[in-house]
Formats: structure tokens, C-alpha cells, sequence
């Protein structure tokens, strides 16, 4: 019984605990604010409308404050955080860095407060796009890697690899090939379990750059291939083909095969074509036909791409362009000019901190002027060490940002993971302590029973025993009786009866009046003997008047209480119940309930009047027990153990109970057992 | 002149002396009637003076014998019953008077059917004179008994239903407060006392199947 009680308690708790959890998480899933739709769908438009080219900067600008002021209206809940994301992310593509970094600002305090990772993540995008449009690619390749981690973290896997695709980028543009290659690698895995077949293209032109970079030319044009294959899978802009040509066509060029490199420039520039396309095919065919000496056309060609890059002011590329040009100059031999361009490259390359392009320049530098060759090749040597340190100082950075993102994430997990414990052992001490009271309490009351029990068995044994004394004594009292009653009969009656006779025959020979007197003696004297037979006889036949035992009993207890109780009592008892058939077992029971209620009227009825009635109705035994005390509500009142008791011990001998109490007019009790039990 | 042997079976000497002194006053109120008068208090001394008798070829007449008297000491001879039952035995010819203090229906009726004495007196119920007649009627014209057990045979043929001895037993064990499964010399088992029982019930007329009431039923209607 124990047992199945603490099951009971268990299940309840565990009930309890789950949908407590079931609970929180559903109220935190639905609790999505429906009045807000309305809010919601205008700063969606605004948003969408600051996207519109057709208006000016200021007139999108103003759409996304529209948006923005909106917003602050709602609660501040996930798609807060991604409508807020979201401007940011248009005030970066507007360019209006202040307000970028404000509203990012503000996305990223309310994402790390809603703990939405994603949010999180989205904010880190942005900061990481902001700065690498502003090719601080420090800090923008270490926003990258903590967006990675959040992505990574919440298995976004499209943004996972979209991260790493940009961080290979970075690490490319700082010559940390093999870093690159292995983040690129880690993309292109993701990216292909995704079959994004477009970031596949993108991913295997950029491996194709970085193999041309390496020299791995052929490794090169195999990825080039793979990205070219890739374009035919998805639905793609026309220039993505321009553009995959234009690299495989580097590729040949790296690789001194200018032919083959011509042919697939050719191919780029019959495609359609954005002008800094056209521009880079166009230079660098021209430049293929400079190496196979083909010069028809060339400076025109140079020429043209370099007005292109003006006219959309492609910095890096200009530079190339002039590089280009001092190179045809230098084939041309007008040295002069060609040692120009080449100045002026190397000017640009040092203000956009090109390293490479710096170098190259250097190097063209000394080639033409070998004058002074000495003094250039001694700053191409230095800045290249400066370069290469950088470089490796970059390099060491990211490694650095990784290891310190990494560990970051290992001590945020630990403490994730300690706070997990945390709870876990305080719900398990909960649940513990929980228990070990519910065991002391059951523990408590089963002994609070067993004691019930066993007073109850021992009142029992109480009567039981009463009733075996009582048949003892009323037995000796018979006896007492017989013994008596034969000692009248036998010996007092037989002499009284001889000594009469004798006297009778007694000459008595004196006057009349002495012998009637003698006579009427005589009768007395048999009057007497009769008398006294007639008491040996009583004693004798009262014997069987031995079956009051357990009328006696009731009326002692009775007696008993009134004085405990200060109560006056009436015992009923019909005549018509033949107590020695009443099964001994019953009378046990309604000893007992009868002792119990008195008890109960003594210690809470405050009555002064209890009736005691046993009656016989058809075939039942019927007993009522009625006071005028104060009574209870008995409907209210939870049941007793006592009361319980009397239920049970009635129950078991197919029997009724009933008790009824009226408030200020006293209780009742009401028992009717079957006179003939078989048990 | 008729010379009778008579024997007075009394443990209580003061009426055995009783008893002689009412045969002498026959004795003297009859002129042709004398007694040759032996007395024994006890069962052993009755069995003494009966087989003496019984050797010399001589008979006994009339005997006074009283029920309660000490066994002997072989425990043959319980009480006057038996002693009554020996001398039907030995002296058939014999008178007795049967005078007890009893007044039980059952045993008077027991004492009847077994031994069926001439005469039977219930000590109270007899005076000096009706002693002496009762002595009369036996040896002239028998029987005698005396009121109460008159009173006996009246009630019972008035009724209508007739019990065996079984039925007055248990009756009578009853009567003692004797309790059913300890009921002995009854030869039915406890059950099929409780069946006597509820015939008995029925032929009372009797509701309750309360001891009591059929035990004052059956002494009402003297079978106990």
C-alpha cells in the first residue's frame, strides 16, 4: 500500500514538473501579440519600400525612420529584434554608417537579452558586412566568426557556411591560403547538403582563385570547371557566366598560355557584361595579346578599360589598368610614359595599401629606371618583409579570434552547463526533501493506524474477556445456587417434613384447645416446608436467565460514561431479541461502536440526555444511539477515523450505518444488522 | 391377623422415624394388621437386608423408599430408583411407596414409567393422617398418590401432543441450563437436538427460539 501511494506521489510530481515545462513553453511559442499584426505589416512595407531604387537615398531613409519609430511601439520580442535587424541592415546598404550602428546597435542588445540566437548572429552579419565594405577585415572577419558560432550553434546551416564562406574570403585577401582553403572546404561540405547549388558556384570559383593564387593551376581550372558545371543547375544571371570565363581565362594567363586564356576572355566578353567586367576581360585580353605580342588594337583596348574604371571609379582596378598600360609602354619602349604609369600605380598602391600591386609596381619601377633600380628593389624588399609580417600578423590574429571566440563558447557552455546543474540538483533536492516529508507523514500515519488498531484489538480482548468473567461468575453463581437450593430441598426440607410427621403422631392427650393448636402448628409448619421448596425451586430454575451478558455489559458502559460524561441515559432493550443468537461477533462490533460514539459524545456533544435503544424489526437487529448535544454538520465534516471505523464494521457484517446531526440539536446514529450473519 | 414385613429406606433418621411411628399408628388403628419394621439409611444397608431376606426365602411387603439417598459404596445402586428397580426384581410381589421431597414433573414421571410403585407421595404434600391412609390404600387398594402427582396426570392428559422420552430429556437438560453440545445420554447429535428443538417450539406454539420460554412452557404443561 505504501508502495503504491508513493508511486502515486511520484508520478503526480513528475506530472506536475512536465507540463509546468509544456506550459512555459507553449505560453512563450503562442504568446505572439496579435494586435501587433496590423503594426507589423505597415513596418514591413516601409522597410520594403526603402528597398525601392526608384527613390532617392533621403526619400528611403525616411521610409526606414517610418519604420523605425513604428517599431518602437511594439514589444520588444524576437521579430522586434528582426525588423530591427533588418533596418539596420537597410541603413547599411544606404550607406548611413551612424544610423547603422545605432539601430545594430540596439538589435544586439535586445537579441542578447531575448538570448535569440539568431538575432544575435543576424547583428554580428551586419556589423561583419559594415566593415568589410569598409575593408576593415579584422574586425569585420571577427564578427564574422562569432555570427558562425551563433549560426553553427542553432544548426542554421545555410548561414553557417555563408560565414564561412566570407571568413575563407578574408583569410584569402591576407594570402592565409591553406586557412581559407580549409574554411572554404568546410562550406562547400555544408553548401552541398543543402544543394545550394548557387553558393556551390560561388564556392568553387573562389577555390579556383585560390588554387590560381597557390599555382596550382591545373587544381585551379578543375574547380573552375566544377563551378562552371554548377551555373547549369540552377537559374542564374548571365554576368555569373561572363565572370567564371573571365577567371578560367586568369587562370590560362597565370598559367603563360595566353591563347587558351584569349579564347575564354572571348567568351566572357560575348556574354552580357557589368562595365567593371568588361573592363577586367577587356584588360586582361589585352594584356594576353601583349604577351603574344599582338599589339593591333591593344592601347585602345588598355585605354578603354581604364575609362571605364574612371568613369566608375574602380579604384583597385584603375590601378591595374595602369600597370597594364606601363607594361604595353614598357613593350613599346616609350619608357618615359611607361615609367609614368607605373609611378602612379605604385602611388595608388601604396594609398590603398595594395600590397601586392605595390610590389609589382616597385619591381616595374626598377625594371624601367635602372638607374635607380638599386634604391627600388631595396624598398621592394623591405616593404615585402613588412608585407609578409603583416600578413602573418593578420594571420595570427584570426587565429587568435577563433581561439578566444572558441573558448569564450567552451566557458559560455560550462556555464550553461553549471547553471543546468544547478537547477537540476535543486529540483532533484526539491524533489528529494518533497518525498522524504511525504514519507514521514505516510510513515506517521500508518503508525497512528497500527496504533488505532491496535487499541481497537485490545478493547476488543477487553470485552471478550469481560464477557468469559462474566459467564464464569454468573456459572459460579449458578452453582452457588444449585448447591443452595439442593441443600433446602434435600436436607432442610426432608427433616422439617420428618419432624412435622413425627410431631404429628405425638400423643398430645390434654385439652381440646392444645390439640388444635398442635394441629394448626403442624399446617404452619407445612406451609413453611412448602415455602421453602418453593425458593429452592426459584433458585434452581433462574438458571436460565444466563444470557444477559451482553445486555449487562451495555448497561455498565452506559453507566460508566454518563458519570464520565455528566449525562443521564435510557437503555431500551426489546424483549423480542434472543440475545444468545446474536452472533458473538456482532455484539463485539456494537460494543465497540457504541463505546466509540459515547466517547465521541463525551468529548464533543456536550449532550445531557443519551438514548440507548435496541430494537427488533423483522428479521434486523436495530440500534440507535441519539443525543441532544451540539451536533455538526454532517455533511461537511470529513469523515473521522472513528467514524470511518463504525462504516467498515458494519459494512463487513452486511449491516446499515447512518448518522445524522442537526447543528444545536444534537446527532443520531442509526445501525440495522441482519440478526442471522453467517461470517 | 396379617403380619407384614416392612422397609423404611430414609437417609434421615428423623423420618425413617417418621415413617415407623405412622405404621404403628396403622398398626393400631387396624386390628388385623401388624408390621415387622426394618430401617436402612442408605443404599448399601437396603441391599444388605433385601438380599438377607431374599436368602431366607422370605419376602418383603411394603417399602417407604426415598429417591435421594447415598449410593453404595460399588456405585450399582445409584439411588432409590435402583434399589426400587431391584426389589420389583427380586420381590415382585412387593408394595412401595415412593416419598420424595422431588416435585419435578420429569423425574415423578421417570419414576412412574420405570418402577411404577404403589404408592407415590410427595413428602410436603403429605400430613400425618393422609400418611397413615396412604399406607391403607396401598396394602388394601393400591395405588396411592398423592396431590401434586395427581395434579401431574391431570395436565398431561389434557394434552393433546405427546412427547417421547428423547423430548423430555432434552427438556429436562434444558431446564438445567445445560448447554446444547454438552448434552449427554441423549443419543442425537447436536443438530438433530436442534431439530427436536424447533418441533418442540412448534408443538408450544412458541415464537422465539428462546431457551427460556420453552422450559416454561414445558413445566406449565408438566413434562419437566
Amino acid at each position: 500500500m505504501k508502495n503504491s501511494i508513493l508511486i502515486k506521489i511520484l508520478l503526480c510530481l513528475c506530472c506536475v514538473f512536465f507540463i509546468g515545462i509544456a506550459c512555459t513553453s507553449s505560453i512563450s511559442k503562442e504568446k505572439k501579440p496579435s494586435k501587433d499584426t496590423s503594426k507589423q505589416d505597415s513596418i514591413a512595407l516601409w522597410i520594403k519600400a526603402s528597398k525601392n531604387k526608384k527613390l532617392t537615398s533621403s526619400q528611403q531613409q525616411k521610409q526606414l525612420e517610418k519604420a523605425y519609430l513604428k517599431l518602437q511601439s511594439t514589444t520588444k520580442d524576437t521579430l522586434h529584434a528582426k525588423n530591427l535587424s533588418n533596418i539596420a541592415y537597410q541603413y547599411l546598404e544606404l550607406k548611413d554608417a551612424t544610423a547603422f550602428h545605432k539601430i545594430n546597435n540596439e538589435t544586439l542588445q535586445l537579441a542578447l537579452q531575448l538570448k535569440d540566437s539568431f538575432a544575435i548572429a543576424d547583428a554580428h552579419w551586419s556589423y561583419a558586412n559594415y566593415y568589410y565594405h569598409n575593408k576593415n577585415y579584422e574586425k569585420s572577419y571577427f564578427h564574422y566568426n562569432i555570427a558562425y558560432n551563433h549560426f553553427e550553434g542553432i544548426q542554421r546551416d545555410f548561414e553557417t557556411a555563408k560565414m564561412l564562406y566570407q571568413m575563407s574570403f578574408i583569410k584569402g585577401i591576407y594570402r592565409d591560403y591553406t586557412g581559407s582553403e580549409v574554411l572554404i572546404i568546410e562550406a562547400i561540405k555544408k553548401f552541398k547538403a543543402l544543394k545550394n547549388y548557387e553558393q556551390l558556384y560561388f564556392s568553387y570559383n573562389f577555390l579556383g582563385g585560390l588554387q590560381k593564387d597557390i599555382q596550382e593551376y591545373d587544381k585551379a581550372l578543375f574547380y573552375q570547371e566544377k563551378a562552371l558545371a554548377y551555373l547549369d543547375r540552377f537559374e542564374n544571371k548571365k554576368n555569373y557566366r561572363s565572370s567564371i570565363f573571365n577567371n578560367i581565362g586568369n587562370t590560362y594567363r597565370y598559367k603563360k598560355n595566353y591563347t587558351k586564356a584569349i579564347e575564354y576572355y572571348n567568351k566572357a566578353l560575348s556574354k552580357k557584361n557589368r562595365p567593371d567586367q568588361l573592363a577586367r576581360t577587356t584588360n586582361n585580353k589585352a594584356y594576353c595579346k601583349l604577351m603574344l605580342h599582338d599589339t593591333l588594337g591593344i592601347q585602345q583596348e588598355l585605354f578603354r578599360a581604364l575609362r571605364i574604371r574612371d568613369s566608375i571609379a574602380d579604384k583597385t582596378n584603375i590601378l591595374s589598368s595602369k600597370i597594364f598600360i606601363s607594361r604595353y609602354y614598357e613593350y613599346a619602349k616609350k619608357i618615359p610614359l611607361a615609367f609614368k604609369y607605373a609611378q602612379e600605380a605604385n602611388i595608388m598602391a601604396k594609398k590603398l595599401k595594395n600590397g601586392s600591386n605595390y610590389l609589382e609596381t616597385l619591381q616595374q619601377m626598377a625594371n624601367l629606371d635602372p638607374k635607380n633600380a638599386k634604391q627600388y628593389l631595396e624598398r621592394y624588399i623591405q616593404y615585402n618583409d613588412s608585407l609578409i609580417g603583416v600578413e602573418r600578423r593578420v594571420q595570427n590574429k584570426f587565429t587568435r579570434i577563433e581561439f578566444e571566440t572558441d573558448e569564450h563558447i567552451t566557458e559560455n557552455k560550462l556555464l550553461e552547463q553549471q547553471k543546468n546543474w544547478i537547477y537540476l540538483g535543486s529540483f532533484g533536492m526539491l524533489l528529494i526533501i518533497s518525498l522524504l516529508y511525504i514519507l514521514k507523514v505516510q510513515k506517521s500515519k500508518n503508525e497512528k493506524l497500527l496504533l488505532e488498531t491496535a487499541q481497537q484489538k485490545a478493547t476488543e480482548e477487553i470485552y471478550l474477556l469481560t464477557l468469559e468473567q462474566q459467564a464464569i461468575l454468573e456459572e459460579k453463581k449458578v452453582q452457588e445456587r444449585n448447591r443452595i437450593s439442593q441443600e433446602l430441598h434435600d436436607g432442610i426440607l426432608g427433616k422439617l417434613f420428618g419432624t412435622r410427621i413425627n410431631l404429628g403422631f405425638l400423643e398430645i392427650t390434654k385439652n381440646k384447645k392444645v390439640q388444635e393448636q398442635h394441629q394448626y402448628y403442624l399446617e404452619e409448619l407445612q406451609d413453611i416446608e412448602k415455602e421453602i421448596r418453593d425458593v429452592s425451586h426459584q433458585l434452581n430454575t433462574d438458571t436460565t436467565n444466563t444470557d444477559i451478558n451482553f445486555t449487562n455489559l451495555i448497561a455498565q458502559l452506559l453507566q460508566d460514561k454518563s458519570i464520565l460524561g455528566n449525562f443521564k441515559y435510557k437503555l431500551t432493550l426489546s424483549e423480542q431479541i434472543s440475545w444468545k443468537t446474536v452472533n458473538e461477533l456482532v455484539k463485539v462490533n456494537l460494543y465497540r461502536i457504541i463505546q466509540e460514539s459515547l466517547q465521541n459524545i463525551i468529548k464533543h456533544a456536550n449532550a445531557s440526555q443519551v438514548l440507548l435503544a435496541f430494537s427488533k424489526e423483522q428479521e434486523h437487529l436495530v440500534v440507535e444511539l441519539t443525543d441532544n448535544g451540539i451536533g455538526f454538520n454532517s455533511n461537511k465534516t470529513t469523515k473521522g477515523i472513528g467514524l470511518k471505523n463504525a462504516h467498515s464494521r458494519i459494512q463487513k457484517l452486511n449491516g446499515k450505518f447512518h448518522l445524522s446531526s442537526v447543528k444545536n440539536q444534537g446527532t443520531s446514529i442509526h445501525i440495522q444488522l441482519p440478526i442471522t450473519i453467517t461470517i | 391377623m396379617n403380619k407384614y414385613t416392612a422397609l423404611i429406606i430414609d437417609d434421615h433418621p428423623i423420618i425413617s422415624e417418621a415413617y415407623k411411628s405412622a405404621l404403628l399408628q396403622v398398626q393400631k388403628q387396624q386390628e388385623n394388621i401388624s408390621f415387622n419394621i426394618h430401617i436402612a439409611h442408605n443404599c448399601d444397608t437396603a441391599k444388605e437386608i433385601i438380599s438377607d431376606f431374599s436368602d431366607r426365602k422370605k419376602t418383603i411387603d411394603l417399602v417407604f423408599l426415598d429417591i435421594s439417598i447415598p449410593p453404595s459404596k460399588d456405585k450399582k445402586l445409584l439411588s432409590g430408583e435402583d434399589v426400587g428397580l431391584m426389589i420389583n426384581r427380586v420381590f415382585p410381589s412387593s408394595k412401595i411407596i415412593v416419598s420424595t421431597t422431588f416435585n419435578d414433573n420429569y423425574r415423578i414421571q421417570s419414576i412412574l414409567k420405570n418402577m411404577n410403585p404403589d404408592g407415590f407421595l410427595i413428602k410436603n404434600d403429605v400430613s400425618p393422617k393422609e400418611l397413615v391412609s396412604s399406607i391403607v390404600e396401598v396394602l388394601t387398594n393400591p395405588p396411592y398418590y398423592s396431590k401434586t402427582v395427581m395434579k401431574l396426570f391431570r395436565n398431561q392428559l389434557t394434552n393433546n401432543f405427546i412427547l417421547d422420552d428423547i423430548d423430555r430429556k432434552i427438556l429436562y437438560e434444558l431446564s438445567l441450563g445445560t448447554k446444547l453440545k454438552n448434552i449427554e445420554n441423549v443419543p442425537l447429535s447436536t443438530s438433530g437436538i436442534l431439530k427436536r428443538k424447533r418441533h418442540l417450539m412448534q408443538i408450544f406454539d412458541l415464537e422465539s427460539s428462546d431457551d427460556r420460554g420453552l422450559i416454561i412452557m414445558a413445566k406449565e404443561k408438566g413434562f419437566i
